[in-house]
């Protein structure tokens, strides 16, 4: 049993909001109320980057993930006016039952596996103080992984383009 | 490797105690996808299952040291917002001519 | 000059041009013809000058290099008493394997140097020979291109320094061979005829392939430096067997390309080709190449006693099996093709018995009568308006007189009657023969010799002799041949009366000139001695033996006064007088239809079955089931193909699941 610490009660909350609402984003009938409740599991998960000494992920996962992304889903909501759900029964219920067994059990096998995989030892002890960080994290882009961030932008200028063309009404 | 963590001391939490979180998430994200019938659910829960990697990612930097895995994850995110864009206008497009996003309606390519 | 190369590439020039232009010429006279029924026209004069032009000016031009190569080559042999090494020259490296290499080079020596000049000699002549004769035909452009690459493939087979190249020219001389049997394309007879060559020589080229590879395994190389090792008797260890085998795999090789018995059957059929590809292919050149095969592997020959006595009896055999079937032929090119085999046979015997250089020299003779005797067929069959049945023949001396006595002056010659050319060569072989001791190998020899004179002089009184028989509006017209077709006789009829003298052999006072410039060459065993004056006994018997038959056929076919039914009456007592062995000897011994019946018969058989049976069967039953089989998983797969994404999802989990849980377990 670790050493009880704020960190740790502080993880077993964040995590208890993760799996929590995850849990309520896939049982939720309706699909605004599984959008807000994933917005919640995102929180979770950015206290856990913070955990892990990565507050740029952090604030990045609230703006651009919680913020940006999951509003454009409720947005398209809004704009197919989904709030209905079907609630018919499913025609093959072996999907039901099939999809359930083999989700859980991947996640038990990947846990395992996660678990039994060899740990790297340790930690390096601190070299550059935590300020640094956004620097050295611009620093990296800009040489290791120029290629990847040259290509991102041209990525993101394709989904925009894309976007725009897919969701226009028929020339007429 | 790329870079050493800023700042960092020994980890209070045992990692596998993220691990452990990590892959219940994805499980949970792999459930709904499977077994959701709502096209835009089913995209919210393959999300939920690309935020569980990005965790698992930011864990295995933490453990190593090694700034790569954030530098992973941030690039994930970026694609993410890419991907969820155009696909959202898939969506658009679709229910447009189907007037349904129910996904067992959508069953063309059958024999 | 050492330039060999330009020797066999000059006619190779000649065949592309001469080639391209009759493509060309006939494409541009098919468009202008078309829809007309033309028939087939002699070409305008100025592309028959072209096409001669090119064809004679290419391989006469190939015959001055020859002779600037090699007559300062043969006066210098000539001054030393052991002759010249050979010049060789290396042109590019063909192949090359490790530190072994196959070297396109060319070689001149005593042999190549005899080949040479004869045949590039003979071959101008038979260009020149060729103008007048194919004047009419359309094909002009396309003959001469066939001649020319002919004469790059026996130059190659000549010239070369190595067996693989050899081989090339080898396999060009068929080919040629095959191209120009069957230049009368649009006759069944003369293609099939054509096929039967290339087939019976394909079968001796797998002899001789395989005797190529024996060498090489033998000797360790084969390039002709083998001929060293083997006069040394340097062998790898225990090869003596393998020695055996050798040489008979390449003697059945030079079976195929000489006609020997079995494999003769095609050249009588050959005679399909026209007149001077006969001459040149199938008289004076390419059949000889079997000979020059032996000539130039004797050393290794010596070394295996037991095959080259095969030899020579196969080449006894041969010639008097030839010869009796000459004796009953009406066709005149047929009565001179059975006596080609004949005289190859004689070519044979003699390199059995160990006389190398006698075998040389008897082809070296043969090639200029032998020539004669077919352009002056040749010649008969124009003037008789194609007529080539000597039935039809007779009475022609006095019409066309200067082929009358260029043909009797080479049938002298090949009847051995002395001072021609024949004699010396033929008594070089006979002589060689007994001296060996081989008596029954003589007495075969010396009675074909008699048989020889017989039937040569049998075709001079048919054709020549006696009253007209046949067309009498044919006779009236004929007329001797145009000065290009009279001239080479003239010229090859010389040499048929003077090349013997380059073998006058010891005994009469000569000094065997030609037999010690070939020395260097080919191997000398020793045959044995023989007083000079059982040599010159012998000599007078074999005379007296060619003698008796010229008057003998003379007597029975020569005088035949009277009407037509006289001479047949006499050819069927001829066969009356035999019986049924004369009626054998007729049907050339049923060889054809032997054949026939055991070997092509089978085969066919056999393919039948393999097709109806075995590819019909079971191939296409393989293809067709695998087929149906990928329908029918097809068929099965098709069910998964449900339209449902979360299906696909599913399946996507479930194989996720299975790999991670392999990996994990591994």
């Amino acid at each position: 049993m670790p050493a009880l610490s704020g960190e740790l009660v502080v993880f077993t909350i964040a995590s208890i909001l993760a799996i929590g609402f995850a849990l309520a984003m896939v049982l939720q009938k309706t699909p605004v109320r599984s959008v807000l409740s994933l917005v919640v599991t995102f929180f979770g998960l950015a206290i856990f980057s913070i955990q892990l000494a990565a507050p740029f992920i952090a604030v990045l996962q609230v703006f651009v993930y919680a913020g940006a992304i999951l509003v454009l889903f409720l947005f398209v909501i809004m704009l197919l006016n989904l709030s209905q759900e079907a609630t018919e029964e499913d025609a093959r219920p072996i999907q039901r039952r099939l999809g359930f067994v083999a989700a859980l059990a991947l996640g038990g096998v990947l846990s395992g596996a996660a678990l039994r995989a060899p740990m790297p030892k340790g930690v390096a002890p601190a070299i550059t103080p935590l300020a640094d960080e956004i620097p050295m994290i611009g620093r990296l882009l800009f040489s290791d992984y120029l290629l990847a961030f040259e290509a991102l932008s041209f990525l993101l200028l394709v989904a925009a383009v894309g976007a725009l063309l897919l969701s226009k009404r028929r020339f007429e | 490797m790329t870079g050493a963590l800023p700042g960092v001391a020994p980890m209070a939490v045992p990692p596998g105690a993220y691990l452990v979180v990590g892959t219940l998430l994805f499980a949970i994200g792999l459930a709904g996808t499977l077994l959701k019938r709502n096209a835009l659910s089913i995209f919210l829960s393959i999300e939920l299952m690309m935020n569980a990697v990005n965790l698992l990612f930011l864990t295995y930097a933490r453990m190593r040291g090694d700034m790569a895995g954030q530098m992973i994850v941030f690039f994930v995110i970026a694609i993410a917002a890419a991907e969820a864009s155009v696909g959202l206008a898939i969506f658009v497009a679709l229910f447009r001519v189907r007037r349904t996003v129910d996904v067992d309606e959508i069953a063309l390519l059958k024999w | 000059m050492n330039q060999f190369w330009l020797i066999p590439v000059l006619p190779l020039a000649g065949f592309v041009v001469n080639g391209l232009v009759a493509l060309l010429a006939a494409s541009g006279r098919a468009e202008a013809e078309r829809g007309q029924d033309q028939p087939k026209a002699r070409l305008p004069y100025g592309q028959r000058l072209f096409h001669g032009v090119v064809g004679v000016g290419s391989v006469g031009l190939a015959a001055v290099l020859s002779f600037a190569a090699l007559v300062p080559y043969v006066l210098e042999s000539l001054k030393s008493p052991e002759g010249l090494a050979p010049v060789v020259q290396h042109v590019y490296t063909w192949m090359a394997a490790g530190d072994y290499t196959v070297e396109v080079a060319f070689r001149l020596d005593a042999l190549s140097a005899l080949m040479l000049s004869f045949v590039t000699f003979v071959g101008t002549l038979i260009h020149v020979y060729s103008v007048g004769y194919m004047q009419d035909e359309e094909g002009y452009g396309r003959y001469f291109a066939y001649l020319n690459l002919f004469m790059f493939a026996m130059l190659t087979l000549v010239l070369a320094d190595n067996l693989p190249l050899l081989f090339v020219g080898w396999e060009g001389v068929g080919l040629c061979s095959y191209l120009l049997i069957g230049y009368y394309y649009d006759k069944d007879f003369a293609v099939a005829a054509g096929k039967k060559a290339f087939i019976a020589n394909r079968v001796g080229d797998l002899g001789m392939v395989l005797g190529i590879f024996g060498i090489f395994a033998l000797f360790g190389t084969a390039d002709f430096s083998f001929v060293e090792l083997a006069k040394r008797a340097a062998l790898a260890p225990g090869a003596h067997i393998s020695v055996y085998a050798v040489c008979l795999l390449l003697f059945l090789g030079a079976c195929g390309k000489s006609a020997q018995v079995p494999l003769y059957v095609w050249l009588p059929d050959a005679m399909a080709g026209p007149t001077p590809v006969s001459a040149l292919i199938h008289a004076a050149t390419m059949v000889t190449a079997g000979v020059y095969l032996v000539a130039r592997c004797s050393a290794v020959f010596v070394l295996a006693p037991d095959a080259l006595t095969l030899v020579a009896w196969i080449g006894a055999g041969t010639a008097i099996f030839a010869a009796s079937i000459g004796l009953a032929q009406n066709d005149i090119k047929k009565v001179l093709a059975y006596s080609t085999v004949s005289q190859l046979g004689y070519m044979f015997l003699a390199c059995g018995v160990g006389a190398f250089s006698a075998g040389m020299f008897h082809v070296f003779t043969h090639a200029f009568f032998k020539a004669c005797l077919f352009l002056g067929s040749g010649s008969v069959i124009m003037s008789m308006h194609h007529e080539q049945d000597m039935t039809k023949m007779g009475g022609l001396s006095s019409r066309i007189p200067q082929t009358f006595r260029t043909m009797l002056a080479a049938t002298l010659a090949i009847a051995g009657i002395f001072p021609l050319a024949g004699f010396f060569s033929k008594d070089a072989i006979l002589g060689a023969t007994a001296a060996s001791g081989h008596w029954a190998l003589y007495a075969v020899g010396l009675f074909t010799a008699g048989l020889t004179a017989f039937y040569m002089f049998r075709l001079v009184s048919m054709t020549f002799f006696g009253k007209a028989r046949g067309d009498a509006h044919a006779h009236e017209h004929a007329h001797e041949s145009p000065a290009t077709m009279t001239v080479p006789l003239w010229i090859l009829a010389a040499f048929s009366i003077v090349a013997g003298f380059l073998g006058v052999p010891a005994a009469l006072g000569g000094t065997d000139r030609i037999g010690r410039f070939l020395e260097a060459s080919v191997a000398h065993p020793e045959i044995g001695e023989m007083s000079h004056g059982v040599e010159i006994g012998l000599m007078l018997v074999s005379l007296g033996v060619a003698v008796t038959g010229l008057v003998w056929a003379w007597r029975w076919y020569g005088r035949a006064e009277g009407p037509p039914e006289a001479v047949s009456a006499q050819a069927s007592a001829f066969y009356a007088r035999t019986g049924a062995l004369g009626k054998l000897v007729a049907d050339k011994w049923n060889v054809d239809e032997g054949i026939e019946a055991l070997v092509l018969s089978p085969f066919r058989k056999i393919g039948t079955f393999l097709w109806r049976g075995f590819d019909s069967l079971v191939i296409d039953g393989i293809a067709n089931a695998s087929a149906f089989l990928v329908e029918l998983a097809g068929d099965l797969m098709r069910f998964f193909t449900t339209g449902h994404v979360r299906n696909y999802a599913l399946a996507f989990s479930l194989g996720a699941l299975v790999f991670i849980l392999y990996v994990w377990v591994r």
